[in-house]
């Protein structure tokens, strides 16, 4: 069952002088299994929107449809609890929010919260730490000693040990190293293939969402201006204008070479297979 | 003498573990220097030993022929002025105009001058028009532009950026760097910064390449870039023009061109040839 926003509208400091709507009346449909792109400026309601995925926020206005839970404005909630643990929620530097003793246990904190007994929890986190390649001399070592890009990936740990259904990471990769960076791709790509996570990300790393993102939500202003295939939109130069985009270089450079007459195909989304494509036509 | 020394430096936060090791390096006056490295490479450290947020234990740098010690940290921070990676961390004045003037006023300049010197930085850095506002409804990229002008006014010789567009989107960070750009041409003006976006080596003048606190290289960026192996064992990228010039040598084409356009070029003439 898709993730459906209807009507949904947000309003920080309803009924207040300073009312500011960071979402205006959002229709939106998201579907299961794939990886969606959720990208905008800076202030346009990205982290507003996917804070209503686990309930954190909720709706001001309008409802949101999600797994089998369905939260409409202004009425009362019950069953958050069990929502918070099919949908798992990465903040942006969620390195910040480690602060358990050893690694294991911290990421033992989010299957304890959901009553799972101890044991349990443990083996869950365990799991989870190899699955983010967080090798087993480091589980008993404090979360504060180890590497930037490894405190991203134990709190990601701390997500996937509740094995959510949704998995909604903000901004995932913002000031990591490139190797880092890459391990956090590979990681949700195989959530995504290997166990069909459906997969939501934040992120302003146009590149990655091109080479990665199945599908992209564009904001502006709390209104979505785009949702659809990802290749549609970066292969369409007037929207990217529209929506005040810079053009990722990899496109760019697929751009060029049509102009020039090279012949490329939908599935050449990264260099590898875009030299490839080109090196065949020369060679003819 | 060169503007900055660094002289054998070493530093260790706990006693067991250096995060600098042995390092130095020369920075010469009016020019623009990256520091590259990955995440625990040591060049966030390093930069705060250069200011004195760090003692230098070991070693020794010097700014201007100045040794950077307690005594005479006054004096050298009157040279310098740094710009963080948080731009919501480094405001001070409630309008923009308030928060360029702040550094003015801590010098005790006249208030009849103070406007004419905050509109000129107010200009350099294209902020004229929102002098008004109140820093926190910019955006990244501007509030980063307020500081930089802020620092500017109190017309440093160095100018060091702290990983300042880590946090800025696409528009914020192609905005900064153009402005590092700008800056750069200014010969008075010396530019250091600390930086995970590999683009921007590009468009320094030298880049220094720091791994697990060690020098790993000091280099023009082409020099640097020359060996995309050698920067990825040591978990650093390289730029995209790169990666393109790297697919294609992968399939026995090699492109000699600095820029996309020159690499298209060289592709369809090798087309015609066969």
């Amino acid at each position: 069952m898709p993730i459906r926003f209807k009507a949904l509208s947000y309003i920080y400091n309803k009924d207040m002088p300073y009312a500011h709507k960071a979402l205006d009346d959002i229709n939106l449909e998201i579907r299961e299994g794939i990886v969606t792109a959720i990208i905008g400026e800076t202030g346009s309601g990205k982290s507003t929107l996917v804070e209503h995925l686990n309930a954190l926020l909720l709706p001001s206005e309008g409802s949101l449809e999600i797994l089998d839970y369905n939260l409409i404005a202004n009425q009362k909630q019950k069953f958050l609890k069990p929502l918070r643990k099919d949908v798992g929620l990465v903040f942006q530097f969620s390195e910040y929010q480690l602060f358990e003793e050893t690694i294991l246990k911290d990421v033992a904190f989010g299957p304890l919260n959901f009553g799972f007994p101890l044991e349990e929890a443990l083996k869950r986190a365990a799991e989870a730490l190899k699955m983010v390649d967080i090798p087993e001399e480091l589980f008993s070592v404090s979360p504060l000693e180890i590497s930037g890009g490894q405190k991203r990936r134990v709190a990601i740990a701390g997500i996937i040990a509740c094995d959510p259904k949704i998995i909604v990471l903000d901004e995932p990769t913002a000031g990591l190293d490139p190797r880092g960076a890459k391990q956090i791709i590979d990681l949700f790509i195989s959530l995504n293939r290997k166990l069909k996570k459906t997969i939501i990300i934040v992120s302003h790393d146009n590149e990655m969402v091109y080479n990665y993102c199945d599908e992209t939500v564009v904001l502006s202003k709390g209104k979505i201006r785009y949702h659809g295939p990802t290749l549609e939109l970066f292969a369409d130069q007037e929207k990217l204008k529209e929506f005040n985009m810079l053009e990722p270089q990899i496109v760019t450079f697929r751009n060029l070479l049509i102009e020039n007459g090279f012949k490329v195909s939908n599935e050449a989304r990264t260099l590898d297979m875009l030299a490839k494509e080109i090196a065949g036509q020369i060679r003819k | 003498m060169s503007l900055i020394e660094v002289k054998n430096v070493s530093y260790a936060y706990n006693e067991n573990k250096k995060v600098i090791d042995d390092v130095s390096f020369n920075i010469e006056q009016g020019t623009y220097v990256t520091i590259i490295g990955h995440n625990g490479s040591g060049k966030s450290t390093m930069a705060k030993l250069i200011v004195g947020l760090l003692p230098v234990k070991e070693g020794e740098i010097t700014v201007d022929g100045i040794t950077v010690n307690e005594e005479n940290i006054g004096k050298i921070r009157t040279k310098m002025g740094i710009v963080f990676q948080n731009p919501d961390n480094q405001f001070i004045g409630s309008t923009v105009k308030d928060d360029i003037a702040f550094g003015l006023e801590n010098k005790q300049v006249e208030s009849k001058d103070m406007e004419a010197i905050v509109e000129e930085y107010a200009e350099k850095v294209g902020l004229t028009s929102f002098l008004e506002y109140e820093p926190q409804n910019l955006s990244g990229g501007q509030k980063q532009r307020v500081a930089i002008a802020g620092i500017l006014a109190m017309r440093p010789d160095i100018i060091i950026f702290d990983e300042a567009t880590s946090m800025l989107d696409p528009k914020g960070k192609k905005e900064i760097k153009k402005l590092m750009y700008d800056l750069s041409q200014d010969k008075d003006i010396t530019i250091i910064s600390i930086t995970h976006d590999i683009e921007e080596v590009l468009q320094s003048d030298d880049c220094i390449v720091l791994n697990k606190g060690r020098l790993f290289m000091h280099e023009k960026p082409d020099k640097v870039f020359a060996n995309a192996e050698k920067l990825r064992e040591i978990d650093l990228d390289v730029p995209f023009i790169e990666k393109v010039r790297e697919a294609f040598r992968k399939n026995k084409i090699k492109l000699k061109a600095d820029d996309l356009e020159g690499m298209v070029k060289e592709l369809c003439r090798s087309g015609s040839k066969h």
